[in-house]
């Protein structure tokens, strides 16, 4: 029973590590690590620094789980546990608005007693398994998930996944990359049967309006084709239409649809 | 406003060899593939009146009559309403306004009659890089790739005023203000609004979009003189970075949707019920990082929709020297 808890804290820290290591990685959205604990405690630019060394402390007492028996990865996993709860309490007093952090982005809502209670549990198991006598992922047992269902019930990231999947933001303010839409549209029935007349197989122009991407080529008349792509589905929408060089107002010659 | 497109990595400009505007190539091509209507820019004609906004030099002005220099070299000579008024600094007689001096003009009756008049007006937006100075405040800005950075003065005269709105002069926080142009030196005497709580790198993510897309969304607009002298455009946030080059793009406390440059934003100012189609002609990277209200006519939700010109501002009814109006905007 002592070594039922190794396996979950293992994943708990190897996930913790991918998730923060990703938000510094992708910090796309400018200020993203300006809201996420611990690193709101630290001046801003030992934030990132501060969130890659709590990430690769997590991967060593993860992978000293992993492999060995050897007290100090346990003591410090306990350590680590302690010293988490302490951050989120302080955390909570200073930067109420603040999310913990613990997963990176994911982890954005403030901090409350879910967060706090899920390190204490957390500490609890890093502290049974000091004495556990195997390393590792041997010990999985009914116990094991009796674990796992404990922080499931005190993790509001879970909550959080939940409403991002139910409320996904619309098409229209999701980004899409330019390659995907022209891969896109590059599989469509409607560009293999035009292809042949255009003189580059790249777009001479390409631009997002909402929820189309457009794609402008020339083609062998000098005229431009233009094709648009709808963003979402495994197999959007195709329009397309050729406009003469000179039109000066809509006048598509054909247009065909492709699903 | 010279703007470089880029796509597959090569850079592009606006215009191509037959002088037909790109933007508006975009508007017919996209208008044909998805088979619907051209729209045009320019103004909605239920919104009473139409002004015009003229700007140039001031060539010789008469407490009746203003002649301009316009940027296509043309002379203007626009007569001075009665209850016309001037502003250059502080509010003056439009007859004292100095000669030489860059106006721009809310006109009306077809741009013949001039009833407010701006001169050397400019608008100094960015995040604070350094401020220096003890009585004079010399603050350099970070106006965004696209305009780069920029030194304005804030005088003595002028400081407390604008620390009652900018109460964080400090490197990292966003700065607005509006002033005139000194000899090549922005001076800053208005607070354009009040200042965002957050740091400029720090902007807060929009609310999840329970009900899908809106079709329209209230926010504030705002101008920017960082635009050709007699340009009519707008800078949107929300265009995509690889489309616009335009690396800090995609930010913005309000859930806009993906436009780009050359698609066509319905505009109206809630104030004055003026609309007009703007086309969006650059990024407006940083009017998206200012999560801030417009008080003009009540409290606006939070969030820059748009960056106008400042002929656009003036021809839907906006006063320069507010900064903002509260505005609802559109799209298709």
């Amino acid at each position: 029973m002592l070594e039922s808890q190794l396996p979950v804290l293992i994943v708990l820290l190897v996930l913790g590590t991918v998730a923060k290591l990703a938000t510094v990685h992708t910090d796309a959205e400018p200020g993203a690590l300006t809201r996420l604990g611990p690193a709101v405690l630290v001046p801003g630019p030992l934030r990132k620094p501060a969130l890659v060394c709590c990430a690769v402390g997590e991967l060593v007492l993860a992978a000293g789980l992993l492999v060995t028996t050897y007290p100090l990865f346990r003591w410090g996993t306990v350590a680590f546990f302690a010293l988490s709860t302490y951050v989120l309490l302080e955390l909570r007093r200073r930067r109420p608005d603040a999310g913990c952090g613990c997963f990176g982005e994911v982890s954005s809502a403030p901090v409350g007693v879910r967060s706090i209670s899920r390190t204490v549990v957390l500490t609890g198991m890093a502290l049974m398994s000091v004495w556990a006598p195997v390393p590792g992922m041997s010990g999985i047992s009914w116990w094991t998930l009796a674990g796992v269902a404990v922080l499931a019930v005190l993790s509001p990231e879970l909550d959080e996944a939940v409403a991002r999947i139910r409320h996904r933001a619309p098409c229209e303010q999701r980004p899409a990359l330019e390659s995907a839409g022209l891969a896109k549209l590059k599989a469509s029935a409607t560009w293999r049967s035009h292809a042949d007349g255009l003189l580059s197989a790249e777009p001479y122009d390409s631009w997002r309006e909402l929820c189309w991407r457009f794609f402008v080529f020339r083609d062998r008349g000098g005229d431009d084709v233009v094709f648009a792509v709808y963003l979402t589905g495994r197999h959007p929408v195709v329009r397309m239409a050729v406009v003469g060089r000179d039109d000066t107002d809509s006048m598509p010659e054909y247009t065909a649809v492709s699903a | 406003m010279r703007i470089l497109l880029s796509s597959a990595g090569k850079g592009r400009e606006l215009c191509d060899a037959r002088g037909v505007n790109s933007t508006e190539r975009r508007r017919i091509l996209a208008a044909a593939a998805l088979g619907r209507d051209t729209r045009h820019p320019g103004p909605d004609p239920e919104g009473g009146e139409p002004l015009r906004a003229v700007s140039g030099q001031i060539i010789d002005v008469s407490p009746h009559l203003i002649i301009v220099d316009t940027e296509q070299g043309v002379e203007e000579r626009l007569v001075i309403a009665p209850w016309a008024t001037a502003w250059h600094g502080v509010d003056v007689a439009p007859a004292d306004l100095p000669l030489g001096a860059a106006v721009i003009i809310r006109a009306l009756r077809d741009g013949k009659v001039a009833e407010r008049i701006w001169a050397d007006i400019t608008r100094m937006t960015g995040a604070i890089l350094s401020v220096e100075g003890r009585r004079d405040l010399h603050v350099e800005l970070d106006c965004g790739p696209h305009r780069g950075r920029r030194g304005v003065v804030i005088p003595y005269r002028a400081t407390g005023r604008i620390r009652v709105r900018y109460p964080q002069l400090e490197p990292g926080y966003l700065f607005d203000a509006i002033g005139v142009r000194d000899q090549g030196v922005g001076q800053a005497l208005l607070p354009a609004t009040s200042q965002p709580g957050h740091p400029a790198r720090a902007v807060p993510t929009p609310p999840p979009a329970y009900g899908g897309a809106q079709q329209r969304i209230n926010g504030t607009a705002t101008w920017s003189d960082a635009f050709d002298c007699d340009e009519r455009g707008t800078a949107y946030p929300m265009v995509e970075r690889s489309d616009a080059a335009c690396p800090d793009a995609e930010v913005s406390c309000v859930g806009l949707p993906y436009l780009a440059i050359g698609s066509l934003l319905h505009i109206r100012n809630v104030c004055t019920e003026r609309a007009a189609n703007v086309p969006i002609v650059a990024c407006g990277c940083m009017a998206g990082r200012f999560c801030d209200r417009c008080v003009e006519c009540g409290t606006s939700p939070r969030g820059r929709l748009a960056e106008l010109s400042p002929s656009s501002f003036v021809e839907l009814g906006g006063e320069l020297t507010k900064g903002c109006f509260n505005a609802r905007v559109g799209w298709g």
